[in-house]
């Protein structure tokens, strides 16, 4: 009996010092994550979007869980970024940044976060793969890769990657149009 | 026994993947390039000889029959941390080594040594094995990710060094390299050794 007491005070009391100390480090490091976490969000806004004279990151509307971000010139919309992703990579959520005009049509596309294999899927994230998407909309492209028959590259010994990119910016387009009006609301556009 | 002996023993004489031939599944996941390798492997050394540290200081108090689940809670803790701390501070060398961090709980290095090294040796000591034995596993993911990263993608440390003549061998960055060159290796460290 006085055994399992010791055991379970001991165990108790490093679990509680481990939690205390977590706890402590978790309270600290919380404001400076956030910064960190906002500048990652900011700089990869200003990878897809047009230049503009608001915080994006503050202008922003949530419709079915996805969060658009507005970028605005004077009073004038001139640019939307959303997030669109896909889990249908080689390994874990492939994280695209889309910045597009208002009707639809695509300024620039910026991989912010992939875990897919260096030196093959990894490619999905260089200049030469993410330009391709650049003026393409809904309407005068065939959303696939070109061994599924559509307009976009993919890489040599990695086709899972390219794919899911390509789906993935694909279905967010596809809800923007579907939330246009609710997203834009009564803002005023910039052609 | 001496610090300095405690020191070089895990580079050479005891490397943890050479020779030991603990923790591999991690350093096969990882070694792709040699900047992953040099990642993993000093973020792994840091937790070890934290690990060490607090190991080697409770092992008295500390009953067998608790003490892996002891060892577990002070090694999840660390790794735990140091991400915090990393996504915090160090958020361009976080974002290299994000996914790797977390792995570090499951490498078995860490929990072997405070099992065969911390629980029975003095805090001095136990930094000295923490240090050589991280050095040498972060040696070991060089030399794999060197390797690796040459045949499969012609460049070290990104650099391009083959020239776009070169084809690389993309077998070498895929899972099946990992397992060639790691036997390979291994072969070659404990010929050496043998001698």
């Amino acid at each position: 009996m006085k055994e399992i007491i010791r055991l379970v005070g001991v165990l108790t009391t490093v679990c509680v010092l481990a939690g205390l100390s977590l706890a402590y480090v978790n309270e600290k490091t919380k404001e400076p994550r956030a910064y960190q976490d906002r500048l990652k969000l900011l700089s990869s806004l200003n990878m897809v979007l047009p230049q503009h004279d608001n915080q994006p990151d503050k202008d922003s509307v949530t419709v079915d869980g996805t969060t658009y971000y507005i970028s605005k010139m004077g009073s004038g919309v001139n640019g939307i970024a959303f997030e669109a992703s896909s889990d249908k990579g080689y390994s874990g959520m492939i994280r695209v940044m889309v910045g597009i005009k208002s009707g639809g049509e695509i300024l620039s596309v910026g991989i912010i976060d992939q875990k897919e294999t260096p030196g093959l899927g990894s490619k999905i994230a260089e200049g030469w793969f993410t330009d391709q998407y650049k003026g393409k909309s809904l309407d005068n492209a065939q959303w696939k890769v070109k061994k599924d028959g559509g307009d976009f590259d993919q890489i040599s010994g990695a086709t899972i990657s390219p794919r899911a990119v390509t789906a993935a910016v694909k279905s967010g387009l596809e809800a923007y149009l579907k939330n246009k009006e609710q997203i834009l609301g009564g803002s005023n556009v910039v052609q | 026994m001496s610090f300095n002996s405690e020191l070089i023993k895990g580079v050479w004489k005891e490397n943890p993947l050479f020779v030991i031939v603990l923790g591999t599944c991690p350093a096969l996941a990882v070694s792709t390039s040699m900047e992953n390798g040099i990642g993993m492997g000093l973020a792994a050394t840091f937790v070890l000889v934290c690990s060490n540290i607090v190991v080697s200081m409770i092992r008295k108090f500390v009953p067998s029959t608790v003490r892996i689940a002891v060892y577990i809670v002070i090694i999840a803790s660390f790794v735990t941390i140091v991400d915090l701390v990393m996504s915090a501070y160090f958020r361009t060398l976080y974002n290299a080594l994000g996914i790797f961090i977390p792995l570090i709980v499951v490498n078995c290095i860490i929990l072997g040594r405070a099992e065969a090294f911390a629980s029975r040796n003095s805090i001095t000591m136990s930094i000295a094995d923490g240090i050589g034995m991280g050095g040498g596993f972060t040696l070991a993911l060089l030399m794999i990710g060197s390797v690796r990263e040459l045949l499969g993608n012609g460049s070290l440390f990104g650099y391009n060094l083959l020239g776009s003549s070169y084809i690389p061998i993309l077998v070498m960055i895929l899972p099946p390299g990992a397992f060639l060159t790691y036997g390979a290796l291994t072969a070659v460290v404990n010929s050496l050794k043998k001698r």
